[in-house]
């Protein structure tokens, strides 16, 4: 043990490991506290649909060589987040087969475009580190951070601030419209946020594992605590932690971050529901 | 009882000395680090290069070289992989004493290690890339 704590202050004397720990909580703070909503709206898998359209831009971003990528994947991926949580009843095509149809789509032309117009000499190596994340946190760069910083904060202010207006939408809509809230205004930030969250998740576990920050933690909080707050709390801690076990996990075993980032979320999971069977037995 | 105590501080001194060969230091020991952290770190190193010149270096990794027809010259690199074993970084050595290729080098995939000192190579083209100059190197 301690020639594990030695070695673990060892690796935190380096830069790049701090950078990693901060932008691992900052995004799995704000990816658990709109997990909460999304779960609760039934639109656990935009997550992974949404991933899978930044993984789309960025194969665009790559091919017309744009050196800040972001600047041409957030605003897709907000579009698309747009498309998909403010159609909503009036689709033609309607939520989870939307979801699967962009998900799908956006994943095959991205790999198409990485391979037609190939820039990088190991197209196999780029598509694995941007779907599975495998190291790709330990990479980033200071202005990378400070976006990452920016960003959480003002998606933790809009949280904050609009509150109540947030939970109100997410339990009865029609509800919420018939009190007077803009429930067209907030779904858009909704969905504005959610493809902010997505596109920042991706540096920490890849494209195909966003989903996992998204729903584990919600779903976890939501075997023990019973009202909206607790749940928001608890899946914010949870996932807070689940993070920092998994990064500080995959820097001492040298495990793929994303997945043992996920593999904590897994085994919170199985803590928490078994929580939740003992506490029904004792009732 | 002075001179006890003073008996008592050297035996301990001496006890907990470390052998001399221990006290070798190297200024990045990748050899010491995780697979994950060894890919974060040499990222570093070839991002940021600059920061890294006149550092001494340890690693291991993998051996391998490729000779570039134009500049008529063999490179040897120190080739680590990642925890998905999906990408690669690597940095190219110069060994300090002449060695013959490929009687007196490891094999291709060899597990090796290299010792020596960070240093950045400029190109023709304005580009560049770093090499460890004045380097040891063991196979395993």
């Amino acid at each position: 043990m301690p020639e594990l704590l030695e070695k673990l202050s060892f690796y935190l004397d380096f830069p790049f490991v701090r950078y990693a720990i901060i932008v691992g909580v900052l995004v799995s703070l704000c990816s658990s506290l709109l997990g909460v909503t999304l779960v609760l709206k039934r639109y656990s898998y935009i997550g992974d649909g949404l991933s899978h359209v930044a993984f789309g831009a960025l194969s665009i971003a790559a091919v017309l060589k744009i050196t800040n990528n972001m600047l041409l994947i957030l605003p897709v991926t907000i579009a698309v987040a747009v498309l998909l949580l403010c159609t909503g009843k009036n689709a033609r095509i309607k939520g989870d087969a939307a979801i699967a149809m962009v998900s799908v789509g956006a994943l095959a032309i991205g790999y198409l475009l990485m391979n037609v117009f190939s820039t990088s000499a190991n197209i196999s190596g780029d598509v694995c580190t941007t779907l599975f994340g495998s190291t790709s946190i330990l990479t980033l760069r200071i202005e990378e951070v400070y976006l990452c910083v920016a960003l959480s904060i003002a998606v933790l202010a809009v949280f904050i601030l609009f509150y109540h207006k947030i939970f109100a939408i997410t339990f009865d809509e029609n509800f919420a419209q018939a009190t007077g809230v803009n429930t067209t205004i907030f779904n858009l930030l909704i969905a504005v946020i959610v493809a902010v969250i997505i596109v920042l998740a991706m540096n920490l576990v890849g494209a195909l594992l966003v989903s996992a920050l998204v729903v584990f933690p919600s779903l976890s909080a939501m075997r023990v605590f019973k009202s909206f707050f607790a749940v928001t709390v608890a899946s914010a801690v949870i996932s807070v932690v689940c993070s920092l076990i998994g990064i500080v996990v995959a820097i001492l075993a040298g495990t793929p971050v994303g997945s043992t980032i996920v593999a904590a979320d897994i085994v919170a999971f199985g803590l928490f529901y078994s929580i939740s069977l003992i506490q029904s037995k004792g009732v | 009882m002075p001179q006890i105590i003073f008996a008592v501080l050297i035996l301990c001194a001496a006890l907990f000395a470390k052998d001399p060969s221990d006290t070798k230091k190297y200024d990045i020991d990748l050899s010491r680090m995780s697979g994950t952290m060894v890919y974060g770190q040499v990222n570093q190193m070839v991002m940021y290069p600059q920061k890294y010149i006149g550092k001494h270096i340890r690693m291991k990794g993998i051996f391998s070289s490729y000779y570039d027809e134009e500049l008529e010259r063999r490179f040897y690199g120190c080739v680590i992989q990642d925890a998905l074993a999906c990408c690669s970084q690597g940095l190219a050595f110069e060994v300090a004493i002449p060695r013959r290729y490929p009687k007196e080098y490891p094999a291709e995939g060899d597990l090796i290690t290299v010792e020596g000192d960070f240093d950045y190579e400029k190109d023709e083209g304005g580009g560049g890339f770093p090499i460890i100059r004045k380097a040891t190197l063991s196979n395993q």
